[in-house]
């Protein structure tokens, strides 16, 4: 049965908690298709989504960021108004507590790459929230592989223009502090974490966190309306509203929550991408 | 859970319309926020600029400001001291034209004196010269009336004496009007 025919099937019976015809929760619960919307027009190459959802919000994405660079980059004045003092709240933020950390004074050369990062990752994610749009473009592994790749790209042609391959590769994967019977060891590990999934775990952290976050919420909005049974009568009616009204808080609380780790996720991307060529620059430990 | 059924579709799926559409957007959004970043670092410097310029700015104009009411301050004190002065002046200077304007005054005064002294005293050598000169004459002129005269009576010595002197305060008040 696809998606669509079971969402179809579930609404013509109207499938309710304690309802004639209860289909069960399994049979309403959203799963992995609410991430695969029907394309309004496919490009007929093999591999490809076609223009979809996500085509749509990456488009409002781009938007956004756009209006972020020109309000507050490109029509900076001495004397901030208040979007642009709201805009420098967030640079300074990430030069502060990302890039000057991570990377030290030389980092605010990648500032420009940092905030294009953050604000294009957060602008994906709370598509999650905005009604309407409600689906985080991160929860498709494609975009957020593209800014790892480029970050891995980066990584290591600093690494490698800096410190040649001796102090790119040999350095870390031979470090002088480990001792020599440990290298057999080590060295291949070190080797696949650190040079072959390294961009697909940078990636998957917030793709999988983006794609459980909008499933969790998904999942309360729907219990939240299976759950609600005006015609099961005396105090069942009562019990499904009650039951009801704790998915609704639920899906609230963890709306809040999701509006936070958004936020989080943006700030971890970037902390780890500052991390790794902050490293890079530094050459092996 | 429905997502893991074997029917579902794979979330780990990457699309290559969805990559390339991906990376065109961060390659679009990287290349504007480059190009508007020094835009931008340039506004901050300028903000830091102004600041600092701010701060040396008033700190130049404090200065600037006490050093013109020093001198304000000193060109009241030399103004008071100059009218002092010019008040001392000019009360010298009265002074010095009463003084002088006295002296003047008496000194005319004593020449307006002097002169009529000389006058009278010219007038006086004048009268004495007149006299002596008519003394004589008059002297001789009694002498020979008298002499001229019966001498024998008394009455007309007299007679002849007042006649003489008669005719002496004549001459006399004739000289007078003569001198004036």
């Amino acid at each position: 049965m696809s998606a669509e025919a079971r969402l179809l099937a579930a609404g013509e019976e109207s499938c309710h908690l304690f309802g004639e015809n209860n289909c069960g929760f399994g049979e309403v619960v959203p799963g992995a298709e609410i991430f695969f919307p029907e394309p309004w027009f496919s490009f007929g190459i093999p591999g490809t989504s076609g223009f979809t959802k996500y085509t749509v919000l990456l488009i409002i994405c781009v938007l956004l960021v756009l209006a972020f660079s020109y309000f507050v980059l490109r029509r900076a004045s001495v004397v901030p108004g208040r979007v642009q003092a709201a805009g420098e709240l967030v640079i300074e933020f990430i030069r502060s507590n990302v890039v000057r950390q991570q990377i030290g004074k030389r980092g605010d050369k990648y500032m420009p790459l940092m905030m294009t990062l953050f604000l294009f990752i957060f602008a994906m994610n709370i598509m999650a929230i905005i009604p309407g749009l409600q689906l985080p473009v991160t929860s498709h592994l494609a975009y957020p592989i593209v800014l790892a790749v480029y970050i891995y790209v980066v990584w290591n042609y600093i690494g490698f223009r800096e410190h040649g391959f001796r102090g790119h590769v040999i350095a870390k994967l031979a470090p002088p502090t480990v001792p020599k019977w440990v290298l057999p060891i080590f060295a291949p590990i070190e080797f696949f974490s650190t040079f072959l999934i390294r961009p697909f775990t940078h990636a998957v952290r917030l793709f999988a966190t983006m794609l459980a976050g909008h499933l969790l919420l998904a999942v309360f909005a729907a219990a939240g309306w299976y759950m609600l049974n005006l015609n099961a009568g005396g105090v069942l009616t009562v019990v499904s509203v009650a039951y009801s009204a704790l998915a609704l808080v639920a899906f609230l609380v963890f709306t809040a929550l999701e509006l936070f780790i958004m936020a989080l996720q943006a700030y971890v991307f970037v902390t780890l991408a500052s991390n790794y060529i902050g490293e890079s620059i530094e050459g092996g430990h | 859970m429905m997502f893991l059924a074997a029917e579902e579709p794979n979330v780990l799926r990457v699309h290559w319309d969805e990559v390339v559409f991906g990376a065109i957007a961060f390659f679009l959004l990287l290349a504007v926020i480059r190009r508007m970043w020094p835009r931008f670092t340039a506004m901050l410097d300028e903000r830091t600029n102004q600041i600092e310029g701010g701060i040396e700015r008033a700190q130049k104009a404090e200065a600037e400001a006490e050093e013109i009411r020093q001198q304000y301050r000193e060109k009241l004190d030399e103004a008071h001291r100059e009218y002092a002065r010019e008040l001392e002046k000019a009360k010298e200077q009265r002074a010095a034209i009463i003084a002088e304007a006295r002296e003047e005054a008496q000194a005319e005064a004593q020449r307006v004196l002097d002169a009529a002294h000389a006058q009278i005293e010219a007038d006086r050598q004048h009268a004495f010269a007149q006299l002596r000169g008519e003394i004589g004459a008059l002297s001789t002129d009694l002498a020979e009336r008298i002499v001229g005269e019966t001498l024998g009576d008394s009455a007309a010595q007299n007679r002849v004496i007042d006649r003489f002197l008669e005719e002496l305060e004549q001459s006399e008040s004739a000289s007078q009007a003569e001198v004036r």
